[in-house]
């Protein structure tokens, strides 16, 4: 479980990291997306290796089960990130309607002028 | 009634007052300066009611914890020199809410958030001079700062008011501050916040140093509240105040904190051989001064502004040169500047009012039309200039007869002092004469005679009042010992004070005080012969330049500084925030390395075990798709892998034995994904988005991003084999398998957890999706359509801005 884990979310963190630094909002919103998956990854990770072992639903066969605390960690998570996600997909797109543009080095400098325009 | 109690009601009344002044709607109570003016006059029949029952000396402690873990009690000194400073300020301040109620009819600006501003520092003042213990005494003394603060500035639309306002602020707390030091270093010397404590027994004989600048910043305090040099600037500056606050707070009683101070400390540190040259130096330059620019300034509150200054500096230079054993006549002199500078104070305000300047040069020719306020103004400069028959006079005798003998006791000092306060007093003598003689006779200019108003007897009689006791004791100043006598305090006052006399012969002092007036008089006649303008100060003598260059520079340095580590742009932000980690875990491993490599760290990790080919064929689909996501430039092959890699992520968490995680992720994915494609699909297909891959930039931040992505990476990478390859022998998750039926009655342990045992966590979750989908709703609906689009039935993308109309 924690080498090809270690893999994974280190290769989704680079790729994430990659991308949220572009300067495209959208490529920045898509970093976004692939750095939560691959925290929530790392968090399954702390519960531990599941070879033997069951989901942690008492009754539903035979113990031991896997650690259940990562696993509500993660779904709680998961859904706030996903309120993120949303509250960022709206913001890029109003970003675009209104300028035009998501590139944050032209948005940058035309709240810039903005600023030196107004008194 | 207990004095406890008395005492308590007398401080707790201004707050009340004011809070009520200030909150109540005016419909319940309409005249707020009455109710000032009641809550004044209970106030001070209060204190009178506590010393006269307290009997002839009193001194007595009334104490209530607070935080007794920092040494801050509500402690309070009852003794004569808090009584003689409370008497000052509720009386003072009866007569200013009477002057004010006249002052402020027909003025614009809310009326009761100036009575409440009164009231709010009539109730710090009290605080402060009854204060026993020293970090309460800091914080009421801040807080007449700040009542003087919102009062200067009372007028706030006007610049020079914000301007004066913020600069006594500035200036007197944090020279407050700096006293706070000195109270904090006095604690750790005496070992007591307490101050009838460190008063009744001597200071320890170590430390010499620590106690000399301990004192140091305990006179900076009083120098910052009682505008001595170099903190003089403030003090002129603030006359921005409507007037009743200037004769109130910045002549005759917030000014005076830092005289108060002095006489606290005196018993204290009297004895030090830095006392008096660390005191008198600048109290006595200061006193030099602020009379020569008073003789230069034509505007009548600046002259009483800078002359404000000169006399602060002659009471704290009288207790600098106070003989060992105590202080006598320190009471007179407080109350003779009292009686004439608040009448003049007041005077100035009378003549703003009906004349409509307070420029001496726009001035004249008043007295026949204010009689009543010329007779005041008139007995009030007499006593400034020291003439005979007024307070003025004995307090001049006094002070030269005490400098000349201090003169052989001071040595270099006495003698500067002698010249000092000579000088001065032939100074006061000229700017008293220009005062009574430029404003209320000569030729009156047609613009006073165009805007004469006459004032209310609100306004007239409280100056009648000051000027009448200033005449009255200088007539019969025999009155005066019984009066003062009780507010006697030992260890400050000697107790040796001579019977006050109209007549004490032709003494040297007299001779003295003769030539002083002859040659003031003289001055005057040379230094404003005929019509000839005053001067005004010079730019060189105004102190504030430097205070308004350190002020800008500060700021300047603020926002340098600001810009050095704030950033508009995201990345570079992310970039700072994900280099910091990476260094940080970066330095972590290379101690490790030194600390005999990474075997130790890497013993638990079971580097092939758990391997299975079906959970790397999903690892190879979780980031084969991200790879191609960094790559590919089309937005729908973008969108793909985006999908893919998320969905396999599922699949990741079913072989995890996560099944709940694997239907959330399934749900929030898909939701997600849909979402992108059809908002930003549809900005695409309208051509909004000119490109979806990266935008081109320097090679520099290229290789940067790479490099940053890279090493975050591997540090995280390196983080999960360490922390999982950890041994932990007790998770703490088998408590909720054990228990989640017994207790939560659900099978499903993660289930339980989240809506039984971390329900609040929960219910924060669920919080931030509404606050989230507020945001949504908020940046999409900022667009309403208008009627006529409405009609043409217009089907415009939801959420397009307005600015978008001429566009589409």
């Amino acid at each position: 479980m924690q080498t090809d884990t270690a893999c994974i979310v280190a290769a989704l963190f680079g790729c994430g990291l990659y991308l949220v630094l572009s300067r495209n909002l959208v490529r920045t919103l898509f970093g976004f997306l692939l750095l939560s998956n691959a925290v929530n990854l790392l968090l399954l990770a702390t519960s531990g290796d599941p070879r033997g072992k069951e989901a942690p639903i008492v009754g539903a066969g035979n113990f031991p089960a896997v650690d259940p605390l990562p696993q509500a960690l993660i779904l709680t998570a998961i859904v706030i990130s996903f309120a993120v996600t949303a509250f960022l997909v709206v913001l890029v797109y109003r970003l675009a309607l209104d300028h035009g543009t998501t590139d944050s080095e032209k948005l940058f400098a035309a709240r810039s002028d903005g600023e030196e325009n107004t008194p | 009634m207990s004095l406890g109690l008395g005492l308590a009601l007398v401080l707790l009344l201004p707050a009340a007052g004011a809070l009520a002044v200030a909150l109540v709607p005016r419909r319940w109570l309409p005249f707020p300066g009455f109710i000032a003016l009641g809550v004044a006059m209970a106030s001070l029949c209060g204190v009178l009611a506590i010393g006269s029952k307290a009997g002839a000396h009193p001194s007595f402690v009334l104490d209530w914890s607070w935080v007794p873990e920092c040494g801050l009690s509500l402690s309070f000194l009852v003794d004569g020199l808090s009584l003689f400073f409370a008497v000052i300020v509720l009386g003072m301040g009866v007569l200013v809410l009477v002057y004010s109620r006249g002052y402020m009819a027909g003025r614009e600006g809310d009326h009761r958030r100036f009575y409440a501003g009164l009231l709010f520092f009539m109730g710090s003042m009290l605080g402060t001079v009854f204060s026993n213990n020293l970090l309460l005494l800091f914080i009421f003394w801040e807080l007449t700062g700040l009542a003087s603060f919102l009062l200067i500035g009372f007028e706030h639309t006007s610049e020079e008011a914000r301007r004066g306002a913020r600069m006594s602020l500035l200036v007197t707390a944090v020279t407050g501050l700096v006293m706070l030091l000195g109270i904090v270093m006095l604690k750790q010397v005496t070992g007591t916040y307490d101050l009838a404590t460190i008063l009744r027994s001597p200071l320890p004989q170590t430390h010499k140093d620590w106690l000399d600048a301990c004192l140091v910043l305990l006179v900076v305090g009083a120098f910052g509240k009682s505008a001595i040099f170099p903190f003089h600037f403030w003090l002129p500056n603030a006359m921005t105040a409507p007037t009743p606050v200037s004769a109130y707070l910045h002549s005759a009683t917030m000014v005076k904190l830092g005289i108060f101070l002095c006489a606290r400390l005196f018993p204290i540190f009297g004895e030090r051989e830095l006392w008096a040259p660390l005191l008198g130096v600048p109290a006595f330059s200061t006193m030099l001064l602020g009379a020569v620019l008073a003789l230069m300034s034509s505007d009548l509150k600046a002259i009483l502004a800078y002359s404000t200054v000169s006399q602060l500096g002659y009471l704290i230079g009288y207790y600098a040169l106070g003989p060992n054993g105590g202080v006598d006549y320190d009471y007179l002199h407080i109350l003779n500047h009292l009686f004439y500078k608040g009448s003049l104070f007041m005077v100035a305000g009378i003549v703003e009012h009906a004349a409509g300047s307070r420029d001496i040069g726009k001035l004249g020719g008043l007295a026949p039309r204010l009689p009543l306020t010329a007779a005041s103004c008139a007995i009030a400069c007499a006593a400034m200039a020291g003439l005979p028959l007024t307070t003025g006079f004995l307090s001049k005798e006094f002070m030269l007869k005490e400098i000349f003998s201090a003169f052989s006791v001071h040595g270099y000092l006495g003698s500067f002092a002698v010249v000092c306060v000579v000088l001065t007093s032939l100074l006061k003598v000229a700017f008293s004469a220009k005062i009574i003689l430029r404003v209320f006779f000569g030729k009156e200019p047609e613009t006073v005679t165009a805007h004469f108003h006459a004032p209310s007897a609100w306004m007239t009689l409280p100056p009648a009042v000051l000027s009448g006791c200033a005449l009255l004791a200088g007539i019969a100043p025999s009155f005066l010992n019984p009066l003062l006598q009780p507010f006697t305090v030992p260890g400050l006052h000697a107790g040796t004070a001579e019977h006050f006399q109209i007549w004490h012969g032709w003494t040297r002092e007299l001779w003295v005080s003769l030539a002083v007036v002859l040659a003031g008089l003289a001055l005057y006649r040379v230094s404003h012969y005929g019509d000839r303008p005053c001067p005004g100060v010079p730019s060189y003598l105004k102190a504030e330049r430097l205070f308004e260059w350190l002020h800008e520079k500060t700021i300047a340095a603020g926002r340098a500084s600001v810009r050095l580590f704030q950033t508009d742009r995201e990345q570079s932000a992310v970039l700072a925030v994900t280099a910091f980690a990476g260094v940080t875990l970066g330095a972590f491993a290379w101690k490790q390395v030194f600390a005999g490599g990474f075997g130790p760290l890497l013993q638990f990790v079971d580097f092939t075990g758990g391997m299975s080919p079906l959970r790397l064929l999903v690892g190879v689909f979780i980031v084969l798709p991200a790879l191609g996501l960094v790559l590919f430039r089309s937005w729908g092959g973008q969108l793909a892998c985006l999908g893919i890699s998320g969905f396999m992520v599922t699949v990741y968490f079913v072989l995890g034995r996560a099944p709940d995680l694997a239907l959330t992720q399934l749900l929030v994915e898909t939701v997600s994904i849909v979402a992108i494609y059809l908002l930003l699909g549809r900005c695409a297909k309208q051509g909004l988005l000119e490109q979806w891959s990266d935008l081109p930039s320097s090679a520099m931040a290229q290789g940067l991003r790479v490099a940053v992505s890279c090493s975050v990476a591997a540090a995280v990478g390196v983080l999960i084999l360490v922390v999982t390859g950890m041994p932990h022998h007790n998770p703490v998750g088998n408590f909720f398998i054990r228990h989640t039926e017994d207790m939560a009655h659900g099978k499903n342990a993660v289930n339980t957890i989240l809506v039984d045992f971390r329900g609040l966590d929960t219910l924060g979750e669920i919080t931030v999706l509404l606050a989230a989908m507020l945001g949504c709703l908020g940046l999409l609906m900022r667009y309403r359509r208008n009627s006529e689009e409405q009609k043409q039935g217009r089907d415009l993308t939801p959420g397009l801005g307005l600015g978008e109309e001429g566009k589409s």
